[in-house]
Order: structure tokens, then C-alpha cells, then sequence
């Protein structure tokens, strides 16, 4: 399967350093529109975590020439389906709109790309703080393993390396985010020429591209914001902790450095994970689920972080299991993918990550958002049909590999996490 | 600055016409509705088999039943054990997945569209000679037991439990779909096996598939694998009847320590073919039903009393609730309830100005192609269709009643579906800090969990 040959795309940089990304496909009368701005919380400091995704929720809140709630206002009064999110690496603000809405949907990213400051104000941030810290623990505090999920990180993370916090910020650090604190981030980083748009759908290239050009060619660029960006070598030894949490039932986490998004390794990693935990026939399930009984559910996946990926694998325990039995029969599988895997698990594998993948091609707004992220990390937009060919090329052997080099029990982050003793 | 004209939005461009897809629909001669859509963007083909086994049949001494029959049906049939059923559809990059609902339980596969013959192969066995192994009974028993132990963890969860019995107490609503501790303890494989053979029937049933197919090829599938599948009516869920209740009142689901409340206010609502729930969708989502709704843009926009707000009708054969739904702080959970309770006096009290109906009336319209965007969704809602018995044109009369929406016609469904002063609120989290601020919303239960 090639997927996507089907759908050519055009590519163009204004004057400004704002990279374009056309996807033009007529199916359904809608078009996407999706920013990728190449910053995140990597790009923060300690004792300002959460700044970036603070940032995000305030670029809903107007600019200069639309009003406080207008922004959805706008968009919904005709349609359009619009959302941001926050990662480590960049920050995508994107919405979906009849086609004949275009102009409507550039006129408001341009505003806020080029006029956001005049509109920001005190009692806006605020608001939004109280927003996300009420969004911090309807995700972390108040959900169980919430907590503990950010102490894998703090384990697996060294000190000086911006993955160690969470993307969401510590709840100290958004309360004392301040207005300068939001200025001087826009500055930084939200110039043209450190983002990528990208319109996919029903439109006329030419067309598209002068009204691209109309909105956002007069916006300045600003310098090149500079960032440093290190990838993390393996553990040299393994690292175990024990923490409670207000849950039932004990739950252990392995968490593993790996190179990071783009790299064959990292696809050969990404292709184990599904091999070992996705679907009912896959190793873990069979094994831990069905035939033993140890755990209540099992998942193994990477995180797409583009200066180190990270591998991780979880398993939940059936009450009255040990949380040290448990972990012994995650860790027996690691150890026996150090060697090829049977071929039925990697069809199963490949042959699902595949379907996967052309369900991710199926809407616009997906597809705008992988040639956005292409474009943004490797200036190569074309990259995302590329990968069906990335899973397809990976072997046997270079899942062993990884296995074997990356996810050794002496490389190993394990966190158990026990039922408080209150409660057990 | 600028030199382009920024201060207003631009107008629109010429308008994009959209149409509803194609679709076949008819019923095979044991009463087994077949609708097929070919759309081919990407390789792939969904399908579900809907049957009428959903929870509202449960027995009133059995909450549990259908869920733990709709769980057992792909665990072994006659022909494969379970294992073997999920390598053979997985191996293809598939999935075949089970379960029940409130109105119904199914068989959904999704496959690449070359192995759709596979797929519903696989899901008729699994339908129909599904064979209840003792020992993958007692595992899925277990690990319905643990889930419900685990909803101690889960605030939302142990919410919708409160509000299911305090609204729809002596009804199969009043339980969570997976009853209770010592319900699904109960249970027996024979009562698995009569749920099966009472309810997992072709009259009632559909099969709706779309994809990358032929519908000629799909309807000879069909009749292949379902065609022989012998006739006879399944019995008619028994009718809900929501508790009457004389004034508001409050219910607290202690959680001491938590950091946030899950805060819900809800009512009886209608059930799916009542004639106003099409216009009760408009006032919804001017309600609590998208981002800019009233409740969002005050309890998030103007006060921050929470991440997001909304309400809902939650759709089934009977009298579903109306559910407004936030986590709030739990400082703030008094005082978001009495902003829940204006907003909804405010909808009963005046008429809505003509321009935020316009607001709200042209998102419903303008967004529906968006809803249609994969092969998915338009399974989603062809099985709509078939479910509730609508008409082929339903979605064109449905766009059509929501564009004819007038603000008088707000009011009168508010005032006859909205009821705040009967609602029960309930509220998960530190009830300590909760009661005193719940008290002036209604009298106070506190639960103990």
C-alpha cells in the first residue's frame, strides 16, 4: 500500500518567512486551515512551565480587530470547527470551514499572528489561568495514575532537559504567569517566519495563495527564535520508585529513552509497541490479559517528540496480583523482543498501523495537520505520505534491535504505583 | 498600520453546495435491515450488526445482562475460540469489537474494503453462534467486578451512577450499564444464554456498511452470512417511567480529597422519536451544546469556574436525561450551580434575540458536512437511521426544521422541557466543603463511598 499519491501538494514561502503548505482536494465542500507555531513547552524555562499552553488559550481571547469571545463567535456563526493544542515541540491552531469561509478563517489567524498585544489585558489572563488550572486537574490532579504520570518524566528526564516538565505547567507556575510573561513569549516566538500554514480541501490553489498572501504578507517577521535542542542518550542504569495514589488498583510503568521522531529507529520502535499491546491478539494481551490474568489492561507506545522519543509500557494489575509479579511478566516480553518476533505479530502490526494510517488521511484537517508537522520539523511537507513506507521498511531484526539496545532492563525507568495504604 | 482592510470579516465566497450522500437501504426476508454507502476516499470498509440487546432490556433484577452478553459473544463460537476470532481479523489490520449500549448492543469490524467478506463473516458468527465459554464468563465476570471497583477512581463515572438512581429509580436506567457489584455477581451463563437467544435477533436488527464497497456485492454478503438467520421477534424493552419529584434536590458523592468537583444538574428528558428532539438540538446547542453556548461563556469565558461546560439530551427508546455537565473548582461548585440554574430560567423566562438563534441555527447547518468528513461517520449516522427507525430523508428534514427554528419556538420548548426546579444536582468531591454551598440549591444527600 503507497498511500496518498493521490493528493499533491504545492509549497510556497512568502517574503516574511511564512511557510505554505496547498493541499487542494475537492470531495467535500470544507476547507482546513492549520498554523503550526515551532514553539512549546520545550521552549520554556523552570518556574515558567505552562507558559506555552497558557499562551494558546490566550490567543482566543481577541485581538485587535476581534472582540474577547469573537474568535469562535466567528467561525462557529458559519460552520467552522476550530481548536488549538500544546505539545512539547510546537503549538497548532487550526479550524475547518465551509470553503467559501477561507478569507473569514485567515483574516483571524492574521490578527492574532500580527495583532494580538493591543488586545491583551489583565483581567483576560485571569480568567484564562483560572481556566487552565480547572483544566490541570480535570487532567491530572482529579484523574487517577494523573499525578504519577508526571513523576515517570521527573525519572526518566534529567534536570537541565525540557521534557522533564509536563506540557500543562506546574499549578505554581501557572499562577504566577504574569502579562509580561505572556508579551515577551509572543515576541519570541510568534513571528511569520517561525511558522507554517497550511489549507487542505476544496479550494483554488491560486486563489488561496493571494489570499494568504493579502492577510499575512504586510505582518513582519522578527529574528529566528533560536532554541537547543539535545537528544538523550539510553539510561546507564536502571532507575525504580514506589509512589501512592488515590487508585484501586497498583499500576507499573516502564519508560525508556529512544531517538527521537523521524528516525528509522524511532519507527521500528514505534512498530514494536503496537506488535507487543495493540489488539486482543497481540503478546501482552494474550499473555498478561487473557491466559494469566495478571493485569487488568496492558499498553505499550512512544511519544513523537522530535529531540528524544520515549517508550513506554504500561500494566494495570488484577486486584490480589503483586505489583512485582506483574512487572516481571511486562519485563519477560521486553526481553524476548530482543530477538525477532514472529512474523504473524509483525504482519498483525504493520498490517494495522497502516490501516491506521489511511484513517488518518481520511479528513482534511488531519492531513493539514501532519503536512504542517512535517513542514515544521523537517522543512519537508511530502515527508507524511512517506509513512506507510516508514512501517513498511522496518524488519524483524530492527525491532531487536531496538529491544535489545534501548529497552534493556539495565536501561530501565520503572515506576509502581500502589494504592494509598488508607485505602488498601 | 495594516494595508489591508482588517476591521470587519471579510464576506463569503460564492457558497458550496452539499448534498447527502448516496445510500441503499432495504430489508432482507427475515426482517434484517440492510443499508449500504460506497464512498471510496481511502481503501477501507466499516460495518456494523445493530441488535436489539441493548441495556433497556436488561431485567430489572439483572443490570449487566447485556453488557456481559455483548462482551461474551467474540470470546468463543462454534466454529473459533476467541483468541482465534481476533488473530484472524487483526492479522488482516482489522478489528471486530463488541459491546451494548442503552439502546442496543453490536458488532462493529473495520477492515481494509478487500476483506470485507472476512469481516462480516466474523461478525455474523459472532452474532449468531457465539457458544458462552464457562471459563471466559468467569475472566470477563472478573473483569467487570474490577471495573466497577475501579470506579471509586473515576469521579464522571461514580456522577452518572448518583444521577442514574436518583432519576430512574425501579428501571433498567437506574443501574450503570454494568450493574453492580453484587448484580454482576449474580449473574448466571444461563441468563447469558436466554439475553442471547431472546434478543440477538435478525427482526429489529440491521446491518449498515460503508466503504470502499460495491452494494450489490455487500448485499450479497449479506445474504449469505445473515440470510439464513431464522426470523422471530425479540420482545419489546418494558417502558421507562422517570421519578416524579417535587422540588430540587442535592445529591454529594464524598470524595475527600479530591481535587475538583464533577458537578452535574439533569432531568428527564424525551425520548429519541419525540417530535420535538430535533428543535430541542437547536436549543441545546445554544445552551451548553458548543463552544460559545451560554454555559460555556459563563462559567469558563466570564467566570473560570471550569475547563468547559456542556449539555446535553442523551438519546434513547425511553425518556433519556437532560444532563448539564462540569468539572468545576471546588471552592466554586456552589456558585456554578446557581449560574446553571440562571442560565436555564433565563431560556424559560425570555425569548432568545433573533441574532444569537441566527448564531446558533447557521453552526448546526453549516457544520453538518464537517460531520460527514470520513466513511466512519457516515456509518455513524446511516446506523442512526436505521436504529431509530427515520426516514431515508430524514438528515434533509432535520436541517429543514432546524433552519424553520424560530425564537418563540425556543421559549415554548424550554418552558416544556426544561425543568430547573425539579432537577437533581449532583456533585463528586469533598463534601465538607460542597454541602455548605449546595444547601440553598436543595435539600442535601450525602453518599459515602
Amino acid at each position: 500500500m503507497t498511500a496518498a499519491q493521490g493528493f499533491p501538494i504545492l509549497r510556497h514561502r512568502l517574503a516574511n518567512g511564512l511557510r505554505i503548505v496547498l493541499q487542494p482536494d475537492s470531495r467535500l465542500p470544507l476547507t482546513a486551515v492549520n498554523l503550526w507555531y515551532h514553539v512549546g513547552s520545550a521552549d520554556e524555562r523552570p518556574g515558567r512551565t505552562g507558559l506555552a499552553h497558557l499562551f494558546e488559550h490566550m490567543l482566543f481571547q481577541g485581538s485587535l480587530n476581534v472582540g474577547t469571545n469573537d474568535h469562535f463567535r466567528h467561525l462557529q456563526r458559519v460552520g467552522g470547527v476550530a481548536n488549538g493544542s500544546t505539545w512539547y515541540d510546537r503549538t497548532n491552531y487550526y479550524e475547518t470551514v465551509p470553503s467559501e469561509h477561507l478569507d473569514l478563517a485567515l483574516w483571524l489567524e492574521s490578527d492574532r499572528m500580527g495583532f494580538l498585544l493591543p488586545a491583551l489585558d489583565q483581567h483576560k489572563l485571569d480568567t484564562q489561568r483560572d481556566v487552565v488550572m480547572n483544566e490541570r486537574r480535570q487532567r491530572v490532579d482529579n484523574q487517577p495514575y494523573g499525578r504519577p504520570y508526571e513523576r515517570l518524566f521527573e525519572l526518566l528526564v534529567p534536570p537541565g532537559h525540557p521534557y522533564r516538565w509536563p506540557v500543562i505547567g506546574t499549578m505554581d507556575d501557572i499562577a504566577s504567569a504574569t502579562l509580561e510573561d505572556v508579551r515577551a513569549f509572543f515576541e519570541t516566538w510568534y513571528v511569520p517566519n517561525n511558522a507554517v500554514l497550511t489549507l487542505a480541501g476544496d479550494f483554488d490553489p491560486g486563489a488561496a495563495l493571494a489570499s494568504v498572501e493579502r492577510w499575512f504578507g504586510e505582518l513582519a517577521p522578527g529574528p529566528r527564535p533560536q532554541r537547543d535542542s539535545f537528544a538523550l542518550a539510553p539510561l546507564d542504569a536502571a532507575v525504580a520508585e514506589t509512589v501512592e495514589d488515590s487508585v484501586q488498583l497498583p499500576r507499573v510503568y516502564f519508560a525508556f529513552r529512544i531517538p527521537p521522531f523521524g528516525d528509522p529507529e524511532w519507527f521500528a520502535s514505534a512498530l514494536l509497541a503496537n506488535l507487543l499491546a495493540d489488539g486482543k491478539s497481540s503478546p501482552l494481551y494474550r499473555d498478561l490479559v487473557w491466559e494469566r490474568q495478571l493485569a487488568q489492561e496492558a499498553a505499550c507506545y512512544v511519544y513523537p517528540t522530535a529531540q528524544t522519543g520515549f517508550f513506554i509500557a504500561i500494566a494495570t494489575a488484577r486486584p490480589g496480583v503483586e505489583p512485582a509479579a506483574l512487572a516481571d511478566a511486562l519485563r519477560g516480553h521486553l526481553d524476548r523482543a530482543a530477538r525477532p518476533l514472529p512474523a504473524a505479530d509483525h504482519e498483525r502490526a504493520l498490517h494495522r498501523t497502516l490501516v491506521e494510517l489511511w484513517e488518518g488521511l481520511e479528513t482534511a484537517d488531519r492531513r493539514a495537520d501532519q503536512l504542517s508537522m512535517y513542514a515544521t520539523l523537517f522543512d519537508r511537507p511530502e515527508l507524511a505520505w512517506d509513512e506507510p513506507g516508514r512501517y513498511t521498511a522496518v524488519t524483524a531484526e530492527a525491532m531487536a534491535a531496538v529491544a535489545a539496545e534501548r529497552l534493556g532492563a539495565d536501561r530501565q525507568v520503572t515506576l509502581t504505583v500502589l494504592p494509598r495504604s488508607a485505602q488498601r | 498600520m495594516s494595508r489591508v482592510a482588517r476591521s470587519s470579516p471579510p464576506p463569503p465566497g460564492p457558497r458550496r453546495p452539499f448534498r447527502f450522500p448516496d445510500f441503499r437501504r432495504e430489508r432482507l426476508a427475515n426482517g434484517l435491515e440492510l443499508v449500504v454507502a460506497a464512498v471510496g476516499a481511502v481503501p477501507l470498509a466499516d460495518a456494523v450488526l445493530q441488535l436489539p440487546a441493548g441495556a433497556d432490556r436488561n431485567p430489572l433484577e439483572r443490570p449487566g445482562l447485556a453488557a456481559l452478553t455483548a462482551s461474551l459473544i467474540d470470546e468463543g463460537t462454534a466454529l473459533r475460540d476467541g483468541p482465534t476470532l481476533s488473530g484472524t481479523i487483526e492479522r488482516l489490520g482489522g478489528s471486530l469489537a463488541t459491546r451494548a449500549d442503552w439502546n442496543g448492543a453490536e458488532v462493529s469490524v473495520e477492515v481494509l474494503a478487500r476483506d470485507l467478506a472476512t469481516a462480516l463473516e466474523l461478525a455474523a458468527e459472532v452474532a449468531r453462534q457465539p457458544v458462552f465459554p464457562p471459563h471466559e464468563l468467569e475472566r470477563l465476570r472478573r473483569q467487570a467486578l474490577t471495573e466497577l471497583l475501579r470506579r471509586r477512581d473515576q469521579p464522571a463515572v461514580l456522577a452518572e451512577e448518583a444521577l442514574s438512581s436518583a432519576l430512574y429509580p425501579g428501571t433498567p436506567y437506574g443501574a450503570l450499564i454494568l450493574g453492580d457489584e453484587t448484580t454482576m455477581a449474580a449473574l448466571s451463563r444461563a441468563d447469558v444464554v436466554a439475553f442471547h437467544e431472546g434478543f440477538y435477533r435478525p427482526s429489529g436488527a440491521s446491518l449498515v456498511v460503508a466503504g470502499d464497497v460495491e452494494p450489490d456485492a455487500v448485499r450479497t454478503l449479506a445474504e449469505r452470512f445473515l440470510g439464513d438467520w431464522s426470523a422471530s421477534e425479540a420482545a419489546l424493552p418494558i417502558e421507562v417511567r422517570p421519578a416524579t419529584r417535587a422540588a430540587r434536590q442535592v445529591v454529594v458523592v464524598d470524595r475527600p480529597e479530591a481535587a475538583q468537583t464533577e458537578l452535574r444538574l439533569a432531568h428527564p428528558g424525551v425520548p429519541r422519536t419525540h417530535p420535538d428532539r430535533t428543535r430541542l438540538g437547536v436549543l441545546n446547542a445554544l445552551l451548553g451544546g458548543k463552544f460559545t453556548s451560554r454555559l460555556n461563556l459563563n462559567l469558563r469565558e466570564r467566570h473560570g469556574y471550569t475547563y468547559g461546560v456542556s449539555s446535553r439530551f442523551v438519546d434513547r427508546r425511553g425518556p433519556g436525561p437532560f444532563v448539564v455537565a462540569a468539572a468545576v473548582g471546588n471552592e466554586v461548585a456552589g456558585a456554578a450551580t446557581g449560574e446553571i440554574l440562571l442560565e436555564l430560567d433565563r431560556l424559560r423566562q425570555d425569548a432568545v434575540e433573533s441574532e444569537e438563534l441566527a448564531e446558533t441555527r447557521d453552526y448546526l447547518l453549516g457544520v453538518f458536512p464537517f460531520t460527514l468528513q470520513t466513511h466512519s461517520d457516515l456509518l455513524g449516522r446511516l446506523a442512526e437511521l436505521a436504529l431509530w427507525g427515520l426516514p431515508d430523508d430524514h438528515f434533509d428534514r432535520a436541517l429543514a426544521a432546524v433552519a424553520a427554528t424560530t425564537p418563540d419556538d425556543l421559549l415554548t420548548l424550554a418552558r416544556r422541557h426544561l425543568d430547573p426546579d425539579h432537577a437533581t444536582v449532583v456533585a463528586v468531591g469533598p463534601a465538607a466543603t460542597l454541602e455548605p454551598q449546595l444547601s440553598r440549591h436543595g435539600e442535601v444527600r450525602v453518599v459515602r463511598i
